[in-house]
């Protein structure tokens, strides 16, 4: 699946998205990146074990909160989007 | 005097005479400044039925009592009149560091009435106050203009100004301080220009005080840490501007794209993202008198045809120019950005303008020999030109400069005008974003945002995660928004404090700075006034219900893509359910228990 990265996460991963596979659900893809990306992008996300309220992800476009959270289950042709809350108007 | 310094000034045009006047504190006390005062002092003195652009209109400048202090991002003050795009109640407001001079100066705002036969400016030094000629500065862009009235009067000075679109009455000017601020939506820069009324300088000696010092502080410094510790305001905003916003909506399938035609996704989006303009032309962020947050973006494109430098673009003319007009070159949309600030022009309104007259032109309603050029989606060049003929109404700029609703409706198609109340909506699809469906239907000045920005809860979820693709609780969380809006724009912040900062905090400021004693709901009642005494201007100017929705494209047809596939803005329903929360009686109007509960009348 593709994941796609903004604003000063990008900061953390050194690149805009990234293709991984073999992960069923979000908390699987977050470990995933967290492997790749350390503990910059670990400290970003999570919030000792759940999801940062600093942070939004969409899952084809619809946030997680509203889906399963960290459980939401996801597929190989899923985009996932991850971004800090920012703000504009 | 705390908070407020009492005085106002009254410049009548037609006579050249100026006279200073108290506040009337009764007012203040109900109406707290700013866009609240100055729609009350409006009201009281003008008919609702005015022709905008007559010397019957007034145009009032006000600041609010937190303007100027060390308040949170204090650096606001209101431009009031009858808007002459809408003939809603028009109000802008703007930063910089106008509104806190002329607290310095010793006023809490100008009250312009009349119009001028020559051009002229008015200059305030504290108590010395005249007015002078501005001949000479007629049809100077609004950069010049500033450079040559600071050189006249003192280098110290701040200016609001009009461009060549305000002295040209495009129906979308704005007032621009300190060069490159705008109180940009409804043109009110055309009423200024109306009157003869080039700019304003404005220098003072003297500071804002407060009733309680040390209280003041504390509750200062309590709200300025929570703006250190927020995400948004601590580092979004400064790091990356509100276009950081672009890919954000994008993703969320809510960015409208090409006249808000092909739905809530732009396929060149991250070409024209706050990410993009942070890595390519960001010079530096740029903060307003007492602001920690610094979202201004000073901008240069270093090279090729659109080579230029100022200041932005915003989240919205990031989009208006943008995915609006499907561009995807993000130093054009710059460049049309600068110009707009040059010649006085509101990129809302002007990128939608445009993208209007694009799908006009690609449906073959509008010749090309009328536009004088060949005009389709996508074409960087025809934002740049077309802006610049419209800030000086040439060509086809002159039908541009009525707005994309007048424009629109004379071909016989007024549903192609993305408008609301005869306002360009910005940048989020209520389809995608329902409750901002709701917040544009309502908006007391038309299609606008920075009523209720509902997308806080919904897309970012601040303060709380609301579900963008529903209903439910919607009407109760905008009539809070709106609310508390009020009392934002009325104190004299910035409306960008409500990320990190809430009513507690808001009132805590001014309660210690003006030495009231009265509960928060208090306080946000005055907002719930404030918001009731536009909708009833509105209502003498002969808006009702009918006037309260959407372009049929929002109502009728179903997004194509994305998470709100199939969805239209489900406004009756909300609609309903807001005018109930809102007290109101079914057709829109506040019933006479509202009305008496607000001593409104």
């Amino acid at each position: 699946m593709k994941v796609k990265f903004y604003s000063y996460i990008r900061d953390y991963t050194r690149c805009k998205a990234v293709d991984v596979s073999g992960c069923s659900t979000i908390r699987e893809l977050l470990c995933r990146l967290c492997e790749l990306y350390g503990k910059k992008f670990h400290d970003a996300v999570f919030k000792e074990e759940e999801l940062s309220n600093e942070i939004i992800i969409l899952v084809n476009g619809r946030n997680i909160h509203f889906l399963d959270q960290l459980d939401t289950s996801i597929n190989e042709d899923d985009e996932v989007t991850i971004f800090p809350v920012v703000a504009g108007g | 005097m705390f908070g407020w310094t009492g005085n106002i000034l009254r410049v009548d045009l037609s006579n050249g005479t100026v006279k200073k006047e108290p506040l009337n504190l009764q007012d203040a006390k109900m109406y707290l400044g700013a866009r609240g005062v100055a729609t009350k002092i409006y009201m009281n003195e003008v008919d609702p039925n005015v022709d905008p652009l007559s010397a019957e209109n007034k145009l009032i400048f006000m600041t609010g009592p937190l303007t100027g202090t060390f308040a949170a991002s204090s650096g606001r003050y209101e431009v009031v009149t009858k808007a002459p795009l809408t003939g809603t109640i028009g109000a802008s407001n703007s930063g910089g560091h106008f509104g806190p001079e002329l607290k310095f100066a010793g006023f809490d705002g100008i009250i312009f009435e009349g119009k001028s036969e020559i051009p002229v400016y008015l200059y305030i030094n504290d108590d010395k106050v005249e007015l002078k000629s501005a001949e000479h500065l007629w049809g100077n862009n609004v950069f010049e203009t500033t450079d040559e009235v600071l050189k006249e009067t003192s280098m110290d000075a701040r200016v609001a100004c009009i461009g060549p679109a305000g002295e040209k009455g495009v129906l979308f000017a704005t007032v621009m301080n300190d060069k490159h601020r705008a109180a940009g939506r409804s043109g009110l820069g055309a009423v200024m220009g109306s009157k003869k009324l080039k700019a304003i300088a404005v220098t003072g000696s003297n500071s804002v005080k407060v009733a309680k010092p040390k209280e003041f502080l504390e509750s200062c410094i309590d709200a300025r840490n929570k703006l250190k510790a927020h995400p948004v305001t601590s580092t979004g905003l400064p790091t990356y501007g509100t276009q950081i916003l672009i890919n954000i909506l994008n993703e969320s399938g809510a960015l409208p794209t090409r006249n808000w035609r092909d739905g809530g996704y732009f396929e060149h989006a991250e070409e024209t993202s706050g990410e993009t303009l942070t890595e390519k032309y960001l010079v530096r962020n740029k903060g307003c008198f007492g602001c920690s947050i610094g979202c201004g973006r000073v901008t240069r494109i270093p090279e090729g045809k659109f080579k230029s430098f100022g200041e932005g673009p915003e989240y919205e003319s990031g989009w208006s120019y943008g995915a609006n007009c499907g561009v995807r070159d993000l130093a054009a949309i710059s460049k049309a950005n600068f110009i707009c600030n040059e010649l006085g022009v509101d990129p809302i309104t002007m990128g939608c303008t445009i993208a209007c007259a694009m799908e006009l032109s690609e449906r073959g309603i509008l010749s090309k020999d009328e536009i004088g050029r060949t005009l389709k989606f996508g074409d960087a060049e025809a934002i740049v030109e077309l802006t610049e003929m419209t800030g000086k109404r040439e060509g086809f700029g002159d039908k541009l400069a009525q707005g994309s609703y007048r424009l629109a409706a004379s071909f016989g198609y007024p549903e192609l005008s993305m408008s609301v109340k005869r306002q360009e909506m910005p940048a989020y699809d209520g389809r995608g974003v329902q409750g901002m469906g709701l917040a544009y239907a309502t908006s007391n000045r038309g299609g606008c945002h920075v009523r209720g920005y509902l997308t806080s809860p919904e897309i970012l979820g601040v303060p709380q995660k609301l579900d963008p693709l529903v209903t439910t609780d919607k009407a109760q969380w905008l009539k809070i928004f709106q609310d508390l809006t009020a009392v934002v724009d009325s104190a004299g912040v910035c409306l960008f404090t409500t990320f990190a900062l809430g009513l507690p905090e808001y009132s805590a400021m001014l309660r210690s700075a003006l030495g009231w004693d009265i509960p928060d709901e208090e306080i946000l009642k005055i907002g719930e006034r404030i918001w009731n005494l536009e909708r009833l201007f509105n209502i003498d100017a002969g808006f009702s219900k009918a006037d309260d929705t959407l372009p049929p494209r929002l109502l009728e047809e179903p997004m194509p893509s994305g998470p709100a596939k199939g969805k239209v803005v489900e406004l009756q329903e909300m609609l309903i359910e807001y005018y109930q929360v809102r007290g109101w009686d079914e057709n829109g109007i506040p019933t006479d228990e509202k009305i008496e509960e607000l001593s409104l009348r």
